[in-house]
């Protein structure tokens, strides 16, 4: 069919004012934060109902257009910018927070609500639950950051926030709605179980399987105090052992570790930010003195911080984008990595040699997910937006950390196009089979954003 | 951590080297406890373009010759109100305080590509127009019949600079200020003054303001004024931070009338003599908040009116909802304004508040507008005529 034609049937569908092909929408939707190089986006459509989504997956089938669903567009790896063209479906009009359960502690919300929006809505009405959001910008999705097994603040204590979602609904490519958790059954969006599980089948897969139109995101005690124990370690080799120790001790609500060149004192050494909350001061007294000891032990060091700069690392979400200016060009990208904790001090080693090997001042760190069962290492990328040259340096920095990770017994996280080929060239064969199999099964004629976890 | 935001101050040369450095991460959008989208203009279209990111993206694609001019694109760039929540809630400290010189200077871009949309134009029309000077349209009034009802000088030691909304649409409030000037004692004269430029420099279209500037500035020292004062937010702005970018002497000290009468009270010299005992709320004009950093003020003036139960609306101070006036979007985008000023309405109806309060005529005006097309009942006031509907002594 005819772009004019495909056009006004997207305008049948949704409002025209929510309906672009205009040059300036596809320019803004064919980039994201990240390095990637521009990719051509042929619609942007804002639906606001799930009928909408339905209609317009129903038209993308029968006329074999990608679509692409897109939450803040923020992971940076450029999973929202299309590899075949097609239409970007900005999620974000619908943005009801349809329910809040407070003796179960779920929230039911539309795919399109901010974790800036819950947050807030929740601090106002329900001071006393907290929503698992990550450190990223407040205007990214709750869908698209659960849905890529994204993790914050609470991970360290409960899991990736792709093991918190308890329910979705999703409009699959033949336009029907499907529910998935207890939904499916009951009206209480409580929990995945006790039925085959096939909520996985939609997390870290990049919008191929479908476009998730609800989700039930488990909400989790809000603590009376909240504060943070900082240390320093000298040797990267005794930061595993310490790591399952004051896992062990279970004193920690969150576990991050920072590694940089800059400013000149953190050189050469981790920095660890341990969070601890409780009920009372001598709650937060004990685990500080049990941390203080477990750090001697450990041949590190507890450090004192100066007040604004604590209170920096406590707000929520943290201002995590500042790598952003660190080249004067409004971009960075990282590698995420899952990886076994043993793995970490050879992350380190990577990724300051990749770093200096590219230039880039080394800007890495990881955040503990629970419970110390992995962490999520992360190497990040700085680079200059309007200059071509420095952000392919940093696409090379990026696509050799991919490498060398997956060479240790690591898994690139929300990895971008060259990195999902690279870890499908080292996966099973059987689990690609699968993978194909299902996908064709779902998709058969390859809408879902194709091209991303394209088994050849 | 890890390097350092340098920005270099001189924007007229390096907003193009500058620009690129917004990175669409979005805290712009929102209001400070992220609670809602407080840039007007996401807030309308929905598309990221439309977004403070979207926008300074667009720019950069527009000077990097990535995308071409043409009447949509430079829909992108007039779209906003330049309300400034973006420069107050962007993260990237420095870089920040740029964001609506970007977009304003884009506009600048525009209307030399030939892009300014025709409404926006005949703003310039109609002020660089002999007979006119102001952006409504009407016949230049040169002052000198309120210089004679109210017996006023051709020589003193301030000048009121009127404005043309006050002058030529909000009369009450430029009596009332005349009034409240003539009580307080000030020797102050008017000038036969041209438009002070706001709304031609919001909108790109600066190409002769130098000239204005100094007309004004020439006016206004020949009445050998070190002062000037001024009851409209958008003048007071333009006159403090832009009129400085043309000339850059210091001899004239700008004042907004509500720092003259925060003055008077704090020194003990005006009292009241009778009560308003209404629930008022203060809507904070973004030429005066957000852009000169002016918010305790007003609001203690307010509260030093007896009977006043002062009530904040939920987005307030830094945090508030614009009026939608500004940024040409009133005369670019009729309706859309009176959407923008409907929504502070709502709000300040949740406050229980009979009178909105304000220090701008630009924003009382459009608050007024809304609040009869939606039929709001408020009552919209400056303070400068809060206080005029008061017995008040000056001492
Ligand atoms: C400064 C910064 C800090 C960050 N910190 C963290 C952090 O601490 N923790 C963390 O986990 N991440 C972090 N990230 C990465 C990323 O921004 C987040 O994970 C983010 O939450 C992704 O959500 P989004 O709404 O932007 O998703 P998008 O980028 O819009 O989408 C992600 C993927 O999900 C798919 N998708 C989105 N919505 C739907 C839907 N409704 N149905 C089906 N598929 C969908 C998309 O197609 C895409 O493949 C950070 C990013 C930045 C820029
Ligand atoms: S203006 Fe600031 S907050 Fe907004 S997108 Fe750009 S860098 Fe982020
Ligand atoms: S000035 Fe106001 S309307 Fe314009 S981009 Fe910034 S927040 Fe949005």
């Amino acid at each position: 069919m005819q772009n004019d034609l495909i056009l006004g049937k997207l305008e049948e569908i949704i409002e025209p004012s929510f309906v672009s092909n205009r040059m300036e929408d596809l320019y803004i939707y064919s980039q994201d934060p990240g390095a990637s190089l521009p990719r051509k986006v042929d619609y942007v459509v804002m639906p606001e109902t799930v009928e909408q989504v339905q209609e317009v997956v129903k038209l993308a089938n029968k006329e074999k257009i990608p679509i692409i669903p897109m939450g803040g567009g923020l992971t940076l790896s450029g999973l929202v910018i299309p590899l075949k063209g097609g239409i970007v479906m900005d999620m974000k009009r619908m943005n009801k927070i349809i329910d809040i359960n407070s003796q179960n502690r779920y929230a039911l919300i539309e795919a399109g609500v901010t974790s800036g929006q819950l947050l807030a809505y929740l601090n106002k009405n329900h001071p006393d639950l907290q929503p698992p959001i990550p450190d990223a910008p407040p205007s990214v999705t709750i869908a698209g950051n659960a849905l890529i097994h994204g993790s914050g603040y609470l991970s360290q204590k409960y899991g990736d926030h792709g093991a918190m979602i308890n329910g979705l609904e999703v409009i699959l490519p033949d336009g029907e709605v499907y529910k998935f958790g207890s939904c499916a059954i009951s009206d209480y969006w409580f929990t995945r179980g006790p039925i085959p599980d096939l909520i996985g089948l939609f997390i870290s897969s990049f919008g191929t399987m479908g476009i998730v139109t609800k989700l039930s995101i488990k909400l989790f005690p809000k603590p009376k105090m909240r504060d943070i124990v900082f240390g320093l370690c000298k040797d990267p080799n005794n930061l595993p052992e310490l790591i399952t120790k004051i896992t062990h001790r279970e004193v920690a609500e969150d576990i991050l570790l920072g590694i940089q060149d800059k400013p000149d004192w953190m050189k050469g050494y981790t920095f660890i930010i341990v969070y601890i909350t409780g009920e009372s001061e001598e709650e937060l007294n004990n685990k500080t003195k049990i941390l203080k000891a477990l750090y001697r032990k450990a041949n590190s060091r507890y450090m004192k911080v100066p007040k604004h700069i604590e209170d920096v690392f406590l707000e929520k979400p943290q201002f995590a984008a500042k790598a952003a200016d660190f080249r004067k060009g409004g971009g960075f990208e990282y590698v995420g990595a899952f990886i076994p904790l043993q793995l970490i001090p050879k992350l380190i080693q990577i990724g300051t040699d990749i770093s200096l090997k590219h230039g880039i001042v080394p800007t890495l760190g990881a955040r503990l997910i629970g419970q110390g069962h992995s962490a999520m290492f992360f190497i990040s990328y700085s680079f200059n937006r309007a200059d071509p040259k420095d952000m392919e340096n940093a696409r090379d920095a990026l696509h050799e950390t991919n490498k060398a990770v997956l060479e240790v017994g690591g898994i690139p996280w929300k990895a971008e196009i060259e990195g999902q080929q690279l870890i499908l060239e080292k996966m099973d064969p059987n689990y690609k089979k699968l993978l194909k199999a299902i996908k064709n099964l779902i998709d058969p004629n390859g809408i879902m954003n194709p091209g991303n976890w394209e088994v050849k | 951590m890890g390097g350092e935001i340098i920005i270099s101050a001189n924007l007229e040369k390096d907003w193009k080297d500058i620009v690129h450095r917004c990175f669409r991460c979005g805290y712009c959008k929102f209001t400070a406890d992220y609670s809602d989208f407080n840039c007007p203009s996401y807030k309308k279209y929905r598309f990221e373009t439309f977004s403070t990111g979207g926008r300074m993206w667009t720019i950069y694609g527009l000077i990097s010759g990535e995308i071409p001019w043409n009447d949509q694109v430079a829909n992108v760039i007039y779209a906003c109100s330049t309300c400034g929540n973006c420069m107050e809630h962007c993260k990237f400290d420095k870089f920040k305080d740029f964001l609506v010189d970007f977009i304003e200077a884009a506009r600048e871009e525009a209307y030399n590509q030939g892009y300014c949309p025709n409404k926006q134009k005949a703003l310039l029309e109609r002020i660089e127009n002999l007979e006119m000077y102001n952006p409504y349209g009407e016949k230049n009034s040169e002052n000198d019949a309120l210089k004679k009802e109210y017996d006023l000088p051709d020589e003193a030691e301030w000048v009121y600079f009127i404005g043309c909304t006050s002058n030529y649409r909000q009369k009450e409030l430029r009596d009332a200020t005349l009034r409240f000037l003539k009580k307080a004692n000030i020797n102050f004269t008017l000038i036969d003054e041209h438009c002070c430029c706001s709304p031609i420099l919001r909108t790109g279209q600066t190409k002769n303001v130098k000239e204005f500037v100094n007309y004004n500035l020439m006016k206004i020292r020949e009445t050998g004024a070190s002062k000037v004062i001024t009851s409209c937010a958008g003048c007071y702005r333009t006159m403090k931070s832009d009129w400085t970018k043309y000339d850059n002497s210091t001899d004239i000290e700008i004042l907004h009338t509500i720092e003259l009468i925060d003055g008077l009270i704090k020194e003990g010299k005006l009292n009241f003599k009778s009560e308003l005992n209404q629930k008022v709320t203060y809507h904070d004009p973004c030429h005066l908040g957000r852009h000169m950093k002016i918010y305790e003020v007003p609001r203690n003036i307010l509260k030093n009116i007896p009977g006043i139960d002062l009530v904040e609306m939920e987005r307030n101070r830094g945090n508030s909802w614009c009026c939608g006036a500004g940024g040409g979007v009133k005369i670019g985008y009729p309706e859309w304004s009176l959407e923008i000023s409907k929504e502070r309405l709502e709000e300040a109806k949740n406050t229980n508040a009979s009178l909105i309060a304000s220090a701008c005529p630009f924003c009382r005006t459009n608050l007024n507008d809304a609040n009869r097309e939606f039929e709001m009942n408020f009552e919209i006031l400056d303070i400068i005529e809060i206080i005029d509907n008061l017995d008040y002594e000056i001492n």
